[in-house]
């Protein structure tokens, strides 16, 4: 597994090196498990504070966290809950580390203490998740130029429409999650 | 028990990214400030709420929000942030007024203990009440639109698009029907960040200057009426095409948009530019197809629609006439009428669908909140402090 993920060409700052780097070793394991975690770690990214950075403390690292991704839609029900249960079991360590460093626990890990059931029959915070969408194909967008594209890539299953959108993938993106 | 007289009733919307503030029976929030506290790099000093508009040099600041996934995890930092919302909205501070404070859907007990601390015990406040966002907002609708027949009901679904995350909320009678309420983990923070990676890899980096994003995402945006013809005119022609002049903290403070202005031959830019085309309405896309970035939710309309047929048959035609949108996202031009489209197809033909905006969909669910809390509803339903320390949370 070609270590790609290492220092991206954009890297302003240490903390992204740092950032990528930690990547990069955790995915230095099995492929459909590395997508995966690229698709979650992507989703996580679209969650953190960007609005503004949030950066001073110990907690900007810990972004990996449960979201559902493309590849569990193609696994069977049962096995979705499974992987999903272990996700947020393994988010939720990192999770209430940073929380210990800032002083108040996070969300995830409030969460967790709730001990909230999915299936109640009272609606509370899980219940009230919206379920996967009903039109079955999802539509393809190039990552890359935002174009309809027809081919996904081998290796990260990440869509690309023509040759130039691809070497552009290849160079920036591929198996890499940043915001 | 009702609060004594001396209280003044102040209404906060405490949202992902911003905190509205005012006393009830007025018609807008007095302030609007950042919720959030934050510091510069290698400087000693919290910034809070307002101090971080005011600071020049955004590059050099960090912050943090006390809210994350749309709860309020960090109790301590937001009741000093609703410390210095309220000067200069109450005449003295927070002690012995009443408070109406909005708290979202299935907030879990553990962050409503600790709310309840923070609010009578360090804010010292003497009574509050807890609504959320959606029946606020619906509750101004309402009075905006008073002839409805849903609004003469308080009936409608609240499509509450906001910074952390979007929910649809069937409200009949004046309450939320809590087993029909759908949540979707994508809101104007991550469109912000999506657009933040889409143009960091297209032109230009931008994946430090997050905060100016947020702003050139509210500039560029549109939700697309025709995504197919869109697709088409964006690939085309330069018909969307637009040019986001950046600033450059010297003789340009402000960014701004612009049509795309064409260089000479052997001409050069003197300004920094970002020309968006696609992105403009493909980061609004998400909203209504958030399996194009790979969460498995379904998007808005099939949301609105699963969440009124999970409430009785009967109730249906008035839900489906009253769905209201607010919050951040509902700025977005064209986002109603894109709702509608899609939601149309997903009805029985026999039920009418009608999509309203409020005057300020940003503003809205505050609006309400004013209007409860000079009512005398706010204190039949509020708990006092007494009711605390005798009972803590109910
Ligand atoms: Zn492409
Ligand atoms: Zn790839």
């Amino acid at each position: 597994m070609p270590r790609a993920t290492e220092g991206g060409p954009s890297d302003a700052s240490g903390r992204r090196t740092g950032r990528s780097r930690k990547v990069s070793q955790r995915m230095a394991v099995v492929s459909e498990t590395d997508r995966e975690q690229v698709t979650n770690a992507r989703l996580a990214a679209l969650e953190t504070d960007g609005g503004l950075q949030d950066n001073f403390g110990a907690d900007s690292d810990a972004e990996f966290e449960l979201q559902d991704s493309d590849q569990e839609a193609e696994l069977g029900d049962q096995r979705n809950k499974r992987k999903r249960k272990a996700n947020r079991q393994a988010s939720r360590k990192t999770r209430a580390r940073a929380g210990e460093v800032r002083g108040h626990k996070a969300f995830a890990v409030l969460l967790e203490e709730a001990d909230l059931d999915p299936d109640d029959t009272q609606p509370n915070y899980l219940t009230a998740a919206m379920g996967p969408p009903l039109d079955g194909t999802p539509r393809r967008w190039c990552s890359v130029c935002g174009f309809a594209a027809p081919y996904s890539c081998a290796r990260c299953r990440m869509r690309y429409c023509t040759r130039k959108c691809y070497a552009v993938h290849c160079d920036t993106r591929c198996l890499k999650f940043t915001v | 028990m009702a609060p004594s007289a001396s209280g003044q009733v102040v209404v906060l919307d405490d949202g992902g990214s911003t905190i509205k503030v005012g006393l009830a029976g007025q018609s807008d929030p007095a302030r609007i400030l950042p919720n959030a506290t934050g510091k510069v790099k290698g400087g000693p000093q919290l910034l809070i709420g307002d101090d971080i508009d005011a600071q020049a040099d955004i590059s050099s600041l960090s912050i943090r929000r006390p809210i994350e996934k749309g709860y309020v995890v960090n109790w301590k930092a937001q009741a000093q942030i609703i410390d210095r919302a309220c000067r200069g909205v109450l005449p003295h501070s927070t002690k012995g007024c009443s408070m109406l404070l909005t708290e979202p859907l299935f907030t879990l007990p553990a962050i409503q203990e600790a709310r309840c601390q923070a609010v009578f015990e360090t804010l010292g406040c003497q009574a509050l009440l807890t609504l959320p966002a959606p029946l606020l907002a619906l509750t101004q609708h309402c009075a905006e639109v008073p002839n409805l027949p849903a609004s003469r009901a308080h009936c409608g679904v609240v499509v509450d698009a906001g910074f952390s995350f979007t929910h649809v909320v069937p409200i009949f009678d004046g309450k939320v029907m809590k087993s029909a309420v759908r949540r979707i983990d994508l809101g104007g923070k991550a469109l912000t960040n999506y657009l933040t990676e889409l143009v960091s890899y297209r032109s230009m980096d931008m994946r430090e200057e997050a905060y100016l994003m947020e702003h050139i995402k509210n500039a560029i945006s549109f939700v697309s009426t025709d995504l197919k013809a869109d697709l088409v005119k964006a690939k085309t022609s330069s018909k969307l095409k637009v040019e986001y002049v950046l600033p450059d903290g010297l003789s340009l403070a402000r960014g701004f948009v612009r049509e795309p202005v064409p260089l000479a031959k052997g001409e050069t830019r003197t300004e920094q530019v970002l020309v968006l085309n696609n992105e403009r309405f493909l980061v609004p896309e998400l909203i209504f197809s958030p399996s194009d970035i790979g969460l498995q939710q379904a998007g808005l309309p099939q949301m609105v629609a699963d969440s009124v047929m999970a409430t009785h048959p009967d109730l249906w035609p008035l839900l489906f006439s009253n769905v209201v949108v607010c919050g951040g996202l509902a700025t977005c031009p064209d986002f109603q009428e894109r709702l509608l489209k899609d939601l149309r197809p997903l009805v029985p033909d026999h039920i009418k669908v009608d999509v309203w905006k409020p005057k300020d969909p940003i503003a809205a669910a505050w609006q309400g909140g004013s209007r409860v809390g000079a009512s005398a509803q706010f204190a039949h339903l509020a708990m006092t402090k007494a009711d605390y320390e005798e009972d803590g949370i109910r």
